[in-house]
């Protein structure tokens, strides 16, 4: 196969490189020794501009890259280079992107998922975890890693007595680092806040971009939830709780803030749901929301919104907040993943919030529906809502 | 009355030839409440002020009399949520404003019909932003005044006159960096009250409180630039100049459009840049010397003249 000749954005032809595994493939008949050196020389997945190369070494009847990227083939088929037991497929991967993705097999009947054992990069979540491409052009956030110079803040669990919810809550509230009594301090509240500070590394990333003045010094009460698909979509005890337990009960013990500007409801996902409908059922008692791929499916007409039944609330929640939108919150911090199937449900909620008078920032990143990325818009989120005093400081 | 400002010292350290120009010899006051907490960590501003400093310690002070004033401690908590609440409008009226700045001057540089002068117009109304913000701003130091007389709390009191003694046995004062808020709060209720025979050499936030009017700015911040704003007022020491240090790392100085928004939104004062390695000293007349450079209303660096 010859190479390809493609026009860049600048306008200029270039020759583009031979894949790989197209040279591969080129050579000839194909056997295990040259399999090994070729695995030897690259790391999988292979990128190669903006083309990813899925690699699976082994015996089967099928293989398929299983991922969740709207617009990419899913499953998306191997093909077995020549007799060998490599198996391979290439698709686009625009600059910036990073995929979460797992391979299935298939031997006659059974078959079988699991992680790229070729590929050690790992992403954890709730479900397990799965494996990560990622494209030229991304990199993980240096403020994601421990930053020894970083002065760390203190991490508090406390139980909280629940009249709303029948039942105790467990919070787990971050204080900054150099705590005092004398400061006032916005505050965030974290659906899923147990997923927060397990899979985005929160609390490394808030003494980081404190630390870095990024951010203003906050109390954040990450909140875990009993039972998620039930108290996040619109539930009136849970937004009871948050809005009339939790919250006056901080107000009362920190030196909080003492305005709706100083809080802000944060949440992914259903969690983003939560914190949008807590907001709806309490208006003006919060300032902002930040809300990361929610789940702001509706439907325009009918009731088949293709989700399953655990969406029926929230598209319920969601329809007649559309046919009568209210500005619960000054401001909203959108971002959305733009491979998640919640783009488009997400990207029409803009000028829905736009026209109720709300400020909204509303970003998109080349990922999809998962921690890493929601860890990977913090900064742009945080330090917007509650920005750092790098406007004061002149050293 | 001699003053020197500094362009910021982590890069290029000017400030002990500055100190040895003036041919001063005794003690040199330092006021570095800008440095907060770090207000102690002073050994390479010793080193570079040749042993001879004394550190006047205002942020250690203020700590002091919110811990045993708890009526000052009441009345800034007071004043700071009303202070809060000022700035939220405030921004928020900033950023239509400068949209709307940006929106017409945009029309008026692609052409389009005629700008009947608005470009000016829609200016003059972050000016009158501005005004209405420095206005409020002095009714809620008025009202804090009212609540808690500054003259009446003892402690405040023994920190003034010992601030005053220190100070009066200094040759010199110099005034570093750090959080330009922290370090107005600091002089402003210690009341500090520079002499004007008394040189003084700042730099950074420093430079920035010996002026008549502290604008705060920072285009290349993590969310994207935000709004230039007026803070408060400075010391006054210094007329005629709005300081920006840190110009070419905080400021988008290519964007000749919003420059000129910035420059013409101040435009009774000289945008003084201060970055690495400045040095200006202020004449007898409190002129700029020749060479300083400042932001023109075009939106361009031009250098002063010399007159």
């Amino acid at each position: 196969m010859s190479a390809e000749t493609f026009r860049t954005p600048g306008g200029l032809r270039r020759r583009a490189q031979k894949l790989e595994i197209n040279k591969l493939r080129d050579r000839g008949p194909v056997d295990e020794e040259l399999v090994d050196r070729f695995l030897a020389r690259h790391q999988v997945p292979i990128i190669e501009g903006e083309r990813a190369t899925f690699l699976y070494r082994g015996d089967a009847d099928e293989v398929w890259v299983r991922h969740r990227v709207v617009g990419l083939p899913d499953p998306l088929p191997l093909r077995r280079i020549g007799s060998s037991s490599l198996w391979a497929a290439t698709c686009d991967l625009p600059t910036g992107s990073r995929v979460e993705y797992q391979l299935e097999t298939r031997r006659g009947d059974h078959y079988e998922r699991f992680n790229d054992p070729l590929n050690p990069r790992l992403a954890a979540s709730p479900l397990g975890s799965s494996s990560v491409c990622a494209a030229i052009g991304y990199a993980v956030p240096e403020w994601v890693h421990h930053d020894p110079e970083a002065r760390e803040g203190e991490l508090v669990s406390e139980v909280v007595r629940s009249k709303a919810l029948r039942r105790d809550q467990e919070v787990l509230l971050y204080l900054p680092a150099r705590f005092n009594r004398a400061a006032r301090y916005p505050l965030l509240i974290v659906h899923d806040g147990t997923d927060y500070l397990g899979y985005t590394m929160m609390q490394t990333v808030l003494d980081n971009l404190i630390h870095r003045l990024d951010i203003a010094p906050m109390i954040v009460a990450f909140v875990p939830p009993r039972d998620r698909l039930k108290e996040y979509p619109n539930h009136a005890p849970h937004a009871r709780f948050i809005a009339r337990e939790l919250l006056p009960l901080l107000t009362e013990r920190f030196p909080l803030q003492d305005n709706p500007s100083g809080r802000t409801l944060m949440g992914s996902s259903f969690g983003g749901i939560a914190a949008l409908s807590t907001a709806v059922r309490y208006p003006g008692v919060f300032g902002s929301l930040f809300l990361q791929s929610a789940s702001l499916v509706f439907t325009d007409i009918g009731t088949d919104h293709g989700g399953g039944p655990a969406f029926d609330p929230v598209v319920k929640f969601m329809n007649k907040y559309r046919a009568k939108p209210t500005a619960p919150v000054d401001r909203i911090f959108m971002t959305c993943g733009i491979y998640e199937p919640l783009i488009t449900p997400n990207r029409s909620m803009v000028p829905v919030f736009r026209s109720t008078g709300m400020t909204v920032k509303y970003t998109e990143a080349r990922d999809g529906h998962n921690w890493e990325n929601w860890r990977d818009q913090l900064r742009d989120g945080l330090s917007w809502l509650h920005p750092g005093p790098q406007l004061f400081v002149y050293e | 009355m001699r003053t020197i400002l500094l362009g910021p010292q982590r890069f290029q350290v000017t400030a002990p030839a500055a100190l040895r120009s003036l041919g001063v010899d005794g003690p040199v006051a330092t006021i570095n409440s800008g440095w907060e907490e770090r207000e102690d960590v002073v050994e390479e501003l010793d080193a570079a002020l040749d042993g001879r400093a004394v550190h006047l310690r205002l942020h250690h002070r203020m700590e002091d009399v919110l811990a045993k004033d708890p009526t000052f401690a009441a009345s800034a908590l007071a004043f700071r949520d009303r202070h809060d609440d000022l700035l939220t409008s405030y921004r928020l009226r900033l950023h239509h404003a400068l949209d709307g700045v940006y929106a017409v001057q945009r029309r008026a540089a692609a052409g389009h019909g005629r700008s009947f002068g608005a470009v000016d117009d829609a200016i003059e109304g972050l000016r009158a932003i501005d005004q209405w913000y420095l206005r409020t701003l002095r009714v809620l130091y008025e009202d804090m005044r009212e609540v808690a007389p500054l003259e009446s709390s003892g402690v405040i009191g023994w920190h003034r006159g010992e601030i005053e003694a220190l100070l009066s046995r200094c040759a010199v004062l110099v005034m570093p960096g750090g959080h330009v808020g922290t370090l107005l709060r600091t002089l402003r209720l210690f009341a500090v009250e520079i002499p004007e025979a008394m040189p003084v050499i700042a730099w950074s936030a420093g430079a920035m409180a010996l002026t008549e009017r502290v604008v705060l700015f920072h285009d290349l911040g993590p969310e994207g630039a935000s709004e230039t704003e007026v803070h408060d007022a400075g010391l006054g020491r210094i007329k005629g100049f709005i300081a920006l240090p840190h110009a070419r790392r905080r400021l988008l100085l290519d964007d000749k459009a919003r420059c000129s928004v910035f420059a013409r939104r101040f435009m009774e004062r000289h945008c003084v840049l201060l970055d690495d390695g400045v040095i200006l000293e202020i004449d007898a007349e409190g002129a700029l010397p020749a060479g300083a450079r400042v932001l023109g209303l075009d939106g361009a660096i031009h250098e002063v003249q010399p007159r």
